[in-house]
């Protein structure tokens, strides 16, 4: 039986500010293919990483743009077209009355797109990941960090990364299995 | 750090203890009388219930308006520490979601059952149908569709976004002590979180935005509510400043409430660490905050409404304030706005003993308030076949006992099945605490 191929190596860290020093140490060694668990946020790692949450805003912001011309669209369809209702001889087109909703609706996928965005984004929701094979990687959701150095980066050899990876004074290096 | 982690996942993970048992009983039993409410009014129609003409809303809206009371001051509470990265939030802003979510459910029964023919709610939406009938768009009744649903649905993401990694973190644990079917259930809701830095960072953007969309949202939800009393021609209901009212005077229900569930959380759960003195300090100064703000606005009403407003304004409110409905309406000044005066006082506002039950009784001031302008605002009418009163009937009192019941019941299980504080933020904030000793 032959070994499955492996995904790279997992250093621990016990501490934020450890960590986030490894994900410099690599990021200046010009690694590309790595990825950094922490279990509460740390901005400065993301900054290292050189990633921008920028796009949530973005796709959020383009929802609510949608959904609140689909739901203006719909009140003045509605209202002028398929069910004209005369009230007082008041215009059909009363568009300051078909703001309210419009304005809700907005908000509504706003939202809904701020959690889909987020989660496409991060490529989640997924049953399963390579990086939970790593030792000890449970405690990735309580009190460790970890730096993970991927097999497809051009820079990966076994030998040579898990070296670099002991410089980096981590509690402990081991070696992902792809499954 | 992981004896910050172990108390609140325990409180979830740990077998139910006696006293919780026998909650989660009583819960049950409540909802089984909401059922049975529900049930009369499906089968034998809004008959049952007290209202009549010229009382058309009852127990239906003043319940409406103060559960949508409560579940506002909540969320704007929980939104608030979010986007202003508080201490505090650490501590109460998961279960204030929670409990505005918890609030919303008991809320959304009955403007779909006082519709006469609930199951028929979905004529509300607009869709082709092939009585080609659409909706008024400028209906307040549509507005009110959509604020609910709106409400609903970003309440539940703004508390999920914040839940997943902690959900992560219980899967972890339940998975270390070999509860597999425990951990796969943590497992598909975590949605394979598994605390990347990048996935942290565009986390946090998510759950402060949509942090931030719910303030529009909550001032339109209870505006909304306001604005349909104001469209009418009831003399109490027919004024501008009714949905400023209702805002400003749903504060100290729903900060009340939040207070009175942090003390009871902090007994019941052993988070004293957690949820510590300063947080409910803070807590309940701002109870006190909003019971004078809604005190103004007690005030702001008598002004306008006895300065400026027409003589049949006057009057109807002079019968409310005044005349048979004086104990309503005093009720709520006083407990709404008076008592909780009372946590000034740094002594009396340290002990659960009085801080829960003033908590509480400012919800139920604010109640008493809806009575007053929903029930007392049409004491005076004008034609004398209208002069009919309004008595709640056992059904009407049975929706309002279920549905506080089922309140207390999904906040139970909330408290039990997932972690009643914030695990990732707590987290945080102590590495952070470590960090400033360190240089000092």
């Amino acid at each position: 039986m032959s070994h499955p191929p492996p995904y790279g190596l997992m250093a621990e860290f016990s501490g934020a500010e450890a960590m986030t020093e490894a994900v410099r140490a690599a990021r200046a060694a010009g690694w590309a293919r790595l990825e950094a668990y922490s279990p509460y946020p740390v901005p400065e790692a993301a900054e290292a990483l050189g990633v921008s949450a920028a796009p949530v805003g973005y796709i959020a912001l383009a929802a609510a743009a949608v959904g609140a011309a689909i739901s203006a669209g719909a009140a003045w369809y509605v209202s002028v077209h398929l069910y004209p209702v005369n009230v007082g001889g008041r215009p059909l087109n009363a568009w300051p009355v078909f703001m309210p909703t419009t304005y809700l609706v907005a908000i509504l996928w706003a939202c809904a797109a701020a959690l889909i965005g987020m989660l496409a984004l991060n490529g989640l929701p997924r049953l399963h990941h390579p990086a939970f094979f790593a030792r000890g990687f449970q405690r990735a959701s309580e009190d460790r960090f970890f730096l993970f150095l991927s097999a497809e980066d051009p820079l990966y050899d076994t030998e040579e990364t898990a070296r670099f990876l002991r410089g980096l004074a981590p509690l402990r290096v081991s070696e992902v299995r792809s499954s | 750090m992981s004896d910050i982690t172990a108390p609140i996942a325990e409180a979830a993970l740990r077998p139910g203890r006696w006293g919780f048992r026998l909650s989660v009983l009583l819960g049950v039993a409540g909802v089984v009388v909401l059922a049975i409410s529900v049930a009369a009014v499906l089968v034998a129609g809004v008959g049952v219930w007290g209202n009549n003409i010229p009382h058309v809303w009852g127990f239906d809206l003043i319940a409406y308006a103060w559960w949508i009371g409560i579940a506002n001051a909540a969320s704007l509470f929980a939104a608030i520490l979010v986007l202003r990265r508080h201490g505090l939030r650490t501590a109460v802003n998961r279960f204030a979601e929670a409990a505005a979510l918890a609030a919303i459910l008991s809320a959304a029964f009955y403007p779909i059952l006082h519709l006469g023919r609930p199951w028929l709610f979905y004529w509300t939406l607009s869709y082709p149908n092939r009585m080609e009938l659409w909706p008024q768009f400028g209906s307040a009744l549509v507005w009110d569709f959509w604020g609910i649903m709106s409400h609903v649905v970003v309440t539940s993401l703004f508390w999920f976004i914040g839940l997943i990694p902690d959900l992560a973190t219980m899967r972890d644990r339940a998975a270390a002590r070999g509860r597999i079917r425990a951990a796969r259930a943590y497992g598909l809701l975590a949605l394979g979180w598994r605390g990347s830095v990048v996935h942290w960072h565009r986390h946090q953007a998510a759950y402060r935005l949509v942090a931030a969309l719910v303030l529009p949202l909550l001032l339109w939800a209870q505006t909304v509510v306001a604005l349909e009393f104001a469209t009418t021609l009831v003399p109490a209901w027919h004024q501008a400043r009714l949905p400023l009212h209702v805002v400003v005077t749903g504060l100290p229900s729903g900060l009340g409430i939040v207070l009175a569930l942090a003390a009871v959380l902090r007994l019941a759960l052993s988070l004293e660490r957690f949820i510590d003195d300063a947080d409910m300090d803070l807590l309940a100064r701002l109870v006190a905050c909003a019971g004078l703000a809604a005190g103004l606005a007690y005030a702001h009403e008598l002004l306008i409404g006895f300065l400026e407003e027409d003589g049949t304004t006057r009057a109807a409110l002079k019968a409310r304030v005044l005349g048979a409905g004086a104990p309503a309406y005093w009720g709520a000044v006083l407990l709404s706005a008076v008592l909780p005066q009372i946590l000034w006082f740094s002594r009396l506002r340290c002990r659960t003993a009085i801080v829960i039950p003033v908590g509480l009784l400012a919800a139920a001031g604010v109640w008493l308030d809806r009575w007053s302008i929903v029930v007392d605002g049409l004491l005076r009418d004008h034609l004398p076949s209208m002069s009919r009163g309004y008595t709640p009937s056992p059904a009407e009192w049975g929706l309002l006992g279920g549905t506080i019941a089922l309140f207390v019941l999904v906040l139970l299980l909330f408290g039990r099945l997932v972690p009643a504080v914030s695990m990732f933020e707590t987290r945080h904030e102590e590495s952070e605490a470590e960090a400033e000793e360190e240089e000092r």
